[in-house]
């Protein structure tokens, strides 16, 4: 437990790290969003699976996998209104529009990456501990 | 150019994956399995593609590894105390033919590090490495082409992830992650 409490923000930051600065060297959404999944995973080993997904709730996986694929498409779709084709980042014209857009793509996968990985777990761990009434 | 670390790497990887087929304790096979990715995560570093290494180190020997071992505390322990699985010779042949057919491909690919590969050579290839940084601003080319070049199949790729994820809610007849 202590080990976890004491990697955790690293694990989180390397992960985020992997996210935003997958444009310049190896490494990118997906990457980063599993890496920040991992955090709720070693957090659920340490603590226990039922604490962890109380104290992160059970929305927001949802909200994360939701929220990504939302603003991936609304990236694509509002070049689109500006005159652009679809996900052409310079039709956004603020300073390096297309270096940002792709960050900010990146962060919409590592978003949805990491909800998932966050909800897979919460799933399939349903039902250990003798809490069988999730299992039908 | 094959070095030593090549081969024991791969022979590494051989011995992990007849590990997974053959041990009977479900748990060493998953502990296998995960040493099994994380020698073919060091193997794509040695083949110069280290967003491939990182994803398969992230998910093949993280996270998969952990949702297996969730998975199979819901199991219990074959009985008995044979350390291996008995092999079934029908199936081990049909395998067998099946490496066999495909290894006949093998002949056809480049040397390993050839700069001749039909990878290196194509026009789509050349046009991305002289042209990314400068129309997309973004020093890795692989990022470029997925989130840049190719953003409308990385948008479907998360389509599938978002797909996968609703779907698995709906056939455990659930709302929530829970």
């Amino acid at each position: 437990m202590t080990t976890v409490r004491v990697i955790t923000p690293f694990v989180f930051t390397l992960g985020l790290f992997v996210m935003f600065h997958g444009a310049d060297s190896s490494g990118g959404g997906f990457q980063g969003g599993v890496i920040v999944g991992t955090v709720v995973l070693m957090l659920g080993i340490a603590f226990g699976i039922e604490t962890t997904r109380e104290w992160i709730g059970p929305n927001i996986p949802i909200l994360m996998i939701c929220l990504g694929v939302l603003a991936f498409l609304l990236i694509g779709i509002g070049s689109v209104l500006l005159g652009g084709g679809f996900l052409e980042y310079s039709t956004y014209g603020f300073y390096h529009a297309t270096k940002y857009g792709i960050e900010f793509v990146e962060l919409a996968i590592g978003l949805i990456v990491s909800g998932i990985v966050t909800g897979l777990f919460f799933v399939i761990a349903s039902g250990l501990q003798g809490n069988r009434s999730d299992v039908r | 150019m094959i070095g030593v670390l090549d081969v024991v790497l791969l022979a590494f990887i051989l011995g992990c994956a007849l590990a997974t087929a053959l041990l009977r304790d479900v748990l060493g096979s998953i502990i296998a399995f995960s040493a099994y990715s994380l020698g073919i995560a060091v193997i794509w570093v040695f083949l110069r593609a280290p967003d491939v290494g990182l994803t398969e180190a992230a998910v093949g020997a993280g996270v998969m590894t952990i949702l297996f071992l969730v998975t199979i505390a819901k199991t219990s322990r074959p009985s008995g105390e044979r350390t291996l699985e008995r092999i079934d010779y029908r199936a081990a042949g049909i395998a067998i033919a099946l490496v066999a057919v495909l290894s006949t491909t093998l002949v056809a690919l480049p040397p390993f590090g050839s700069a001749e590969s039909a990878v290196l050579t194509d026009e789509v290839t050349r046009y991305y490495l002289a042209n990314a940084y400068e129309q997309t601003e973004v020093k890795n080319a692989v990022t470029a082409v997925l989130a840049g070049y190719r953003g409308f199949d990385t948008l479907g790729e998360a389509a599938v992830v978002y797909a996968a994820g609703v779907s698995l809610l709906v056939v455990l007849k659930k709302q929530v992650f829970a």
